[in-house]
């Protein structure tokens, strides 16, 4: 039988916001006279649903209806400092930034709607776009006409600003240590992968990926989905398929086109089953980590497992190519894929090393007592 | 209704399936805007002996060109704030150190006659040696791609410093010396592209008070006004980024491709510009993740546990450094993985070759080490003849351990996360690893060697 069932399993942890900190984003609200919220934000949207996140934050830490909430993040202009959509800061640092906003707004709110219902700020509650007293329902208002006498009555406007900004973490160069923690949070996630291998041409096709990610609190619990689904497909192509330089470390030979650079399609999509687990940060909005970068991490360990699993042969090089499967497969019947033994020492990969290509057994080689 | 939680419909997806989204190619101006194209280095490494731009500027339709010698400040570093000293000219200035390094770009009425004048600049180059293995890098006779040399010194700061990020923790030697097993592997995960459906793109429109408009595709409008404002040596009021919706990115649009040469080219030529880079440009010319070569030798016992990891990291930063020493640190910071190693000896090095410098891309820094560390993990539980589930849950991160770099740990959740997926895969584990939680180490999962790490600790939440 030339085709192999393997399973392998993968566990991984990733951190949120910039490594070593000091990634400040901000952000500014205002209302406009019918109690509808304007959210002014730099965080770029790049696909991963940042504007669906920030604005869903910012609806429950007001307490008014999602849609009454507008963001807009189109320029420089209008929206404050935001570092950047990436190091999976987003949620977490862009979406504390609202969240303050949002607490500064809510509380101008309550000062207005305290005058408006004679009652005391700190008796009062909002939900679903209405304030009321504490025990009291009956005596509301709504948020709207909160808005209204603010506008035309008291003569202001309601704003607020909120920034997130954890302090710039030193490293020691000498022993890499930190005094402060050089992040926001740290997600962790699992991921098994079944696969079927072909000893014959060396193919290999996944079966399944189950992924399993503690992201603390999913904001949107589809949005997380696309984020593991959408980055299965990228490690999967990082595990299996891409390369742009197929030669490396030779360039010849580069995909300069989609037609010739090898990215997954929809044909290498397998049976995806993604589990979202909730273990709260203690600081983060509403409990939020991330789920951006990560969500590409853990298939390509999986696959090489799975695929020793099914052939046993170790390929650690990317991507498991058929040519590549088919290699160690020869060298593995040529009895020259074992480890070497030294002492207790049990050596793999040792073909590809640094100490046997670079000159002189590599100058920064390893060195293993 | 309570929106967090809720399965809410993307705020922009109506737009993006209907196709109204407006990216940075849909917008129009009123007056029309001219179009840009780059003379790139046909050379992996060469010297720049003669660049003459004279007889393309002559051309119809060109409106102006733009070289080194017309930018206000060329060598800027995108790590700079960081302490990370400037390497790379926005366009070459005497030598070029990859194939698709910028050199020049023109502004015409159209794409067509902006490339026939880049075709007729006249480029004269002196070939040099080129290397792209890193493990070759450090050899004798390493061709020497930069003035800092083959790898990047200063991890000290720009005071120089250490040569590479280093980590040391615990009483590496010990650790060796008391192991059972010392497995070693290496691992290589290659450069691949960031594919995204936009490629690089910028608009940028002067205004009549001076000020430039930029509409632009960056993940991030800030970091990027800052780069154009420094190249540009304008302050931040005279120069505002429209943008926010990107046509993917993936990292690849960290960099600040398009919008800092197609400024220069509307402040020449009082013009709208539009930059627009070809599909073959976005995978040949812009950045790529990078290829990683991690070697790892994890002492162990025979009863699975881990006692101390020595790893060495060459990070091929392509031709210049951009965000890589960043990257480096934070894989530095990750290369335990989601497991409490006690005793760590990390070397890693920031490697320039004669490659198209690679950037930041989903991931950055850890997706490299997840892979190493996970088919590591997997090859030392096979090889001590281990069950790969146990050997991970008992050496998983728990509350109160600490880092490589010593922070402690508060809410790890690899045991919580390698439970589900056991479950869901109809895996069953053994009632002791089935039971473990991520609550603090006691009695037989807290050994003498797990003791000091966890007294090491520094604080958590600053």
């Amino acid at each position: 039988m030339p085709r192999h069932k393997g399973r392998g399993i993968s566990t991984i942890e990733y951190p949120t916001g910039m490594n070593q900190n000091g990634d400040p984003s901000q952000a500014w609200i205002k209302l406009k006279p019918d109690g509808r919220v304007d959210v002014f934000a730099g965080t770029v949207d790049i696909g991963q649903g940042s504007k669906t996140v920030h604005t869903q934050i910012v609806a429950d830490a007001i307490g008014v209806p999602y849609e009454w909430v507008t963001m807009d993040n189109s320029n420089t202009d209008s929206s404050p400092v935001c570092t950047g959509s990436f190091a999976s800061r987003g949620t977490f640092i862009g979406g504390n930034a609202v969240r303050f906003a949002a607490e500064r707004v809510r509380e101008r709110i309550l000062d207005i709607a305290a005058k408006e219902l004679e009652a005391s700020a700190d008796d009062l509650e909002i939900e679903d776009g209405t304030v009321s007293v504490s025990g009291a329902p009956d005596r509301n208002i709504s948020v709207s006409d909160v808005a209204a006498a603010a506008t035309w009555g008291h003569g202001e406007l309601i704003t607020g600003t909120g920034a997130a900004l954890k302090p710039y973490a030193p490293v020691d160069p000498e022993t890499g240590a930190v005094e402060i923690e050089p992040h926001c949070a740290i997600s962790y996630a699992s991921c098994i992968a079944d696969v079927e291998v072909d000893d014959e041409t060396g193919e290999v096709t996944v079966l399944r990926l189950i992924q399993a990610y503690d992201v603390g609190r999913a904001i949107n619990p589809t949005l997380v989905e696309g984020q593991i689904e959408g980055g299965a497909m990228m490690g999967l192509g990082l595990g299996l398929l891409e390369n742009s330089y197929p030669y490396y470390p030779e360039t010849d030979h580069r995909g300069s086109e989609f037609g010739t650079y090898l990215a997954p399609g929809m044909e290498e999509l397998p049976e995806i089953e993604s589990l979202i687990l909730e273990n709260p940060a203690v600081d983060g909005p509403f409990g939020a980590k991330a789920i951006g970068e990560m969500a590409n991490n853990a298939q390509p360990g999986a696959l090489a497992n799975a695929v020793f699993d099914a052939i046993g042969v170790w390929v650690t090089e990317l991507p498991i190519t058929p040519e590549r499967v088919l290699r160690a497969l020869e060298r593995k019947n040529d009895g020259k894929h074992e480890p070497r033994h030294e002492g207790k020492k049990v050596i793999f990969d040792e073909e590809i090393s640094i100490g046997t290509i670079g000159a002189n057994g590599g100058a920064v080689a390893l060195d293993v007592p | 209704m309570k929106a967090v939680g809720a399965r809410l419909p993307r705020y922009d997806g109506l737009g993006h399936v209907v196709g109204e989204t407006t990216f940075v190619d849909d917008v129009r101006v009123p007056d029309g805007n001219l179009w840009a194209r780059a003379l790139r280095s046909p050379s992996h490494a060469a010297r720049i002996v003669r660049l003459d731009t004279r007889k393309a500027a002559e051309l119809p339709g060109v409106h102006g060109i733009v070289t080194h010698e017309d930018i206000p400040r060329n060598v800027y570093g995108h790590l700079e704030a960081l302490g990370v000293p400037a390497d790379e000219p926005l366009l070459a200035e005497d030598e070029v150190r990859y194939k698709g390094q910028p050199i020049a770009v023109v502004a015409a009425d159209s794409e067509e006659e902006a490339q026939a004048a880049v075709e007729a600049i006249e480029l004269e180059l002196e070939e040099r040696d080129t290397l792209f293995d890193i493990r070759k890098a450090f050899d004798p006779d390493a061709p020497k791609i930069h003035p800092w040399g083959n790898w990047f010194p200063y991890f000290g700061g720009p005071d120089e410093g250490p040569d590479r990020r280093k980590v040391r923790k615990g009483d590496i030697d010990k650790a060796f010396s008391d192991a059972d097993t010392i497995v070693q592997g290496v691992y290589r995960p290659a450069a691949i592209e960031h594919c995204p459906t936009e490629t690089q793109v910028a608009l940028v429109v002067p205004e009549a008070s001076g000020r430039l408009v930029i509409y632009s595709c960056t993940q991030a409008m800030y970091f990027s006004m800052g780069v154009v404002a420094a190249h540009l040596e304008v302050p931040l009021n005279k120069l505002k980024f429209v943008g926010g919706t990107v046509g993917g990115g993936f990292g690849g649009k960290v960099d600040t491709a398009a919008e800092t040469l197609s400024g220069l080219l509307a402040l020449k030529t009082d013009r709208a510009v539009k930059w627009r880079w070809t599909r073959e440009e976005e995978f040949l010319a812009s950045s790529t993740r990078a290829p990683w070569h991690m070697e790892i030798a994890d002492a162990v016992t025979s009863d699975g546990w881990i006692l101390g990891r020595k790893m060495l990291t060459l990070h091929d930063a392509g031709a210049y450094a951009r965000f890589s020493p960043y990257g480096l640190t934070k894989h530095a910071f990750h290369h335990a993985g989601a497991y409490t190693i006690p005793n760590i000896h990390f070397d890693g090095f920031v490697v320039f070759t004669n490659r198209v410098p690679t950037t930041a891309m989903r991931g950055f820094g850890v997706t490299s080490v997840s892979f190493a560390v996970e088919t590591h993990i997997s090859r030392i539980a096979n090889t001590l003849g281990l069950d790969p589930y146990e050997f991970r849950l008992k050496n998983a991160n728990r509350v109160g351990d600490t880092t490589p770099n010593g922070v402690t740990l508060t809410d790890p959740s690899t045991v919580a996360t390698i439970h589900a997926v056991a479950e869901a895969a109809g895996d069953t584990l053994a009632p002791e690893y089935a039971a473990m939680t991520s609550e603090p180490r006691s009695g037989p999962l807290l050994p003498d060697h797990l003791v000091t790490q966890q007294r090491d600790g520094r604080s958590a939440h600053a």
